[in-house]
């Protein structure tokens, strides 16, 4: 908590029930529609989140991704609010960090009704001086009852005067849930470097390999097969230079 | 009609089966209510205390009144009014035979099952240290343990008797302003147990202490300081118990633990403090702070506890890794059912190279319980090659409780690999329905499945512990299901 420049207040025990409002900011999900999107936010562009609070109805779909290339200093908070039964939400990301940025994602999941299922996963690679925070919070209603939520952030760290912080949360006031998250900090995997150096494939060109096949599964998000081809190769050029 | 039957036997339960709730009829010494300079003075002259440790005791107390409760806890908090309780209260003795053990409160021990005087049944087996309130009663096996260089006695005693010792070490992990609690513990604290294992020695026993909160309006601030010296061992377990009443009790204990070069020490807690009835009232407030120091290289440190106790829990054993290739584990089944609260978990602080820590807890909640699991990993610049796994589980039963996770991971290290999962479920109706097929009644199964779902955890404890804790389990969820 300290140290982290953010105290998180927390409402003692028992669950709040904070009112659905919607602002300027907000995008909603209607009934039974799809929503699907990726960001990429890359240093010097406009690209932003266009919300930093997204409703989702009834029997919706919806799958976000955000791509913060290197060079991208970013604070992104994201609260979403599921208010419609049978309603399937995702929020995916990817962060590239090589220099010296950081990057703060904040995310709040808050299933308020039953029979929602929301899937988060956030994958980082981050070397250079840079700092992660990565903060996530799912919150399930006393009633929201086969609730099925997941959220996984795993995390490379390439460097050791890079830092990564992350604080998965999960708050749980149903009984008939399946929930789950997970949190992972660690380091390219040396015998997989070895097993591929031996079939010569050079050192360098085999951590790429590495790095590219752990933002893959999040880069499945992207459901335009176009729009994912140019990402990727982006991520490919990424990669290789903080490397 | 039908929910009233319920709650009727959920009441029945609730009431009868805390077996260690009664209370003991003896004559006892108090101060004053209150907090303020003079108590401490009265306190650590009662104790007769040399001037160093009053000193201690004032200056944690001048840090504590600048201290204000800590509220980030996912727990629902009373107002604890510090000048309603009493800090000091112990059994008189009687002037005619001082040093014996006043023969109710052997019977009292005897009843919790706790026996004061040495055994031949027992012997061997388990050395206990019993806490009455503020006062030591009894060590046993001292003659034994002394004979190996082993020390194990009272706090008191170790002021009076290993003063260099209690000196070198108190404080030296958990420092007097460490935290709200801590800090109060340091200036108030009453009795509790030392332990000194020197060089090359394997503790030929079990060690344990024993913490009873009998007079009513009082605290408990009990203070636990052991040392491990270079390539010893020990196993140390801790019990603890209340009486049933309607008012709420603060336990706020300091346990330090220091582990020198190559040493391995043990701690396991059942803690079966009086949770309150199963309309939440009474109960005691377990504010603890536990900490152990893995200090030299190779050394390891293992917490096992078994919460199914107190109303409200506020407890994080951590541990230090500073030794290189030092290691720790935090293995945890916390029961909350009723309108107990319990925000419990570990820290483990990565500083060594090559440091490894293993955390496994299992929560449960039932009734109207909250049950929380908050946790740090921190890899430190200089923990070249540290591992963490972390292992945390929620059981749902019931759909009024809640079950919450907290972890926090912090890495500065690149060669360092933390890794951390949880999940949450309940025990699902095709288990019940599976159990239930083969006639066994579903409360039967629930402590089965809950048995079976702790057996990790439970699997550590010695083995004295463990029977009682297989017990506890399914006593503290008696009247869950249905």
């Amino acid at each position: 908590m300290e140290g982290n420049g953010r105290y998180v207040e927390t409402p003692g025990g028992r669950y709040v029930d904070i009112p659905v409002k919607s602002g300027p900011d907000t995008l909603v999900v209607k009934a039974g529609t799809a929503f699907n999107r990726s960001y990429v936010i890359n240093a010097g562009s406009s690209v932003s989140m266009p919300a930093n609070h997204i409703i989702v109805e009834e029997g919706s779909l919806t799958d976000i991704c955000i791509i913060i290339m290197p060079g991208v200093d970013a604070d992104i908070p994201i609260t979403v609010d599921l208010i419609g039964e049978g309603s399937d939400f995702s929020l995916s990301g990817i962060y590239i960090c090589g220099s010296e940025e950081r990057v703060s994602l904040e995310t709040v999941v808050r299933h308020r009704v039953p029979g929602c299922k929301s899937n988060q996963h956030f994958n980082g690679i981050v070397s250079g001086t840079a700092r992660t925070d990565f903060f996530g919070r799912i919150i399930v209603a006393p009633d929201a009852q086969k609730t099925e939520a997941y959220q996984v952030n795993r995390n490379i760290l390439l460097s050791d005067k890079a830092k990564v912080n992350t604080k998965p949360q999960l708050e749980i006031y149903a009984d008939d849930v399946k929930c789950s998250h997970g949190a992972t900090i660690g380091r390219l995997d040396e015998e997989a470097q070895f097993y591929m150096r031996s079939r010569g494939i050079p050192l360098e060109e085999a951590k790429v390999l590495q790095m590219l096949s752990f933002i893959s599964p999040v880069l499945n998000h992207i459901r335009n097969s176009a729009e994912r081809e140019v990402v990727a190769k982006d991520i490919d050029e990424a990669i290789r230079k903080i490397l | 009609m039908k929910d009233r039957e319920e709650n009727n036997i959920l009441k029945g339960i609730a009431s009868q089966e805390y077996k260690e709730g009664f209370v003991t009829e003896i004559e006892q010494k108090y101060i004053p209510k209150g907090l303020d300079e003079d108590i401490i003075r009265t306190i650590s002259s009662i104790r007769k205390e040399p001037g160093w440790l009053l000193d201690f005791r004032l200056d944690a107390f001048s840090k504590w009144k600048k201290m204000k409760m800590p509220r980030w806890a996912h727990l629902d908090l009373p107002d604890i009014d510090f000048q309603d309780i009493i800090y000091y209260a112990a059994p008189k003795k009687d002037s005619d035979r001082p040093k014996e053990i006043d023969p109710k409160l052997e019977e009292t021990f005897e009843k919790l099952g706790i026996p004061l005087r040495e055994r031949a049944a027992l012997a061997g087996v388990v050395a206990v240290d019993a806490v009455f309130d503020s006062v030591s009663v009894g060590t046993t096996f001292r003659k034994t343990l002394e004979d190996k260089g082993i020390i194990f006695c009272s706090f008191s005693e170790a002021v009076r008797d290993h003063s260099d010792l209690v000196r070198k070490y108190l404080a030296s992990v958990v420092p007097s302003g460490d935290n709200f609690f801590a800090a109060l513990n340091s200036a108030v604290f009453g009795d509790g147990s030392f332990c000194y294992i020197p060089k090359g020695v394997k503790c030929p026993m079990e060690l344990s202490s024993y913490f009873r909160i009998n007079a009513s309006g009082t605290g408990q601030f009990e203070r636990t300081l052991i040392v491990a010296d270079e390539g010893s061992s020990l196993s140390y377990m801790e019990g603890c118990t209340a009486p049933m009443r309607d008012e709420r009790q603060l336990h706020a204990a300091v346990v330090e633990i220091i582990v020198e070069k190559d040493a391995d020490v043990k701690y396991s807690t059942v803690q079966n403090w009086y949770p309150g009835d199963s309309e939440g009232r009474g109960g005691i407030l377990n504010f603890v702070t536990k900490r152990g120091m893995c200090k030299g290289a190779g050394s390891h440190l293992s917490w096992t506890q078994v919460e199914t106790g107190s109303a409200i829990t506020w407890k994080y054993p951590s541990t230090i890794l500073k030794g290189d290739n030092s290691s720790s584990e935090f293995y945890s089944v916390a029961v909350t059912n009723n309108y107990q609260q319990a925000d419990t978990g570990t820290k483990m602080i990565h500083t060594g190279k090559n440091t490894k820590s293993r955390i496994i807890s299992k929560g449960i909640s039932a009734g109207h319980s909250q049950n929380s699991y908050r946790g740090l990993v921190m890899m430190n610049a200089g923990a070249e090659g540290a591992r963490n796994y972390s292992q945390c589980d929620s059981l749902l039963i019931g759909s009024q409780c809640g079950a919450h996770t907290f972890p926090d991971i912090r890495s500065a290290n690149r060669s360092a690999v933390v890794e951390h999962e949880a999940t949450t479920s309940k025990i699902s109706d095709e288990q019940l329905f599976y159990c239930n097929q083969r006639g066994i009644d579903p409360e039967d199964a629930v402590g089965l499945i809950v048995n079976g779902y702790a057996k990790e955890v439970l699997s550590k404890l010695p083995m004295e512990f463990a029977v009682e804790a297989h017990k506890l389990l399914q006593v503290s969820l008696e009247g869950s299901v249905g």
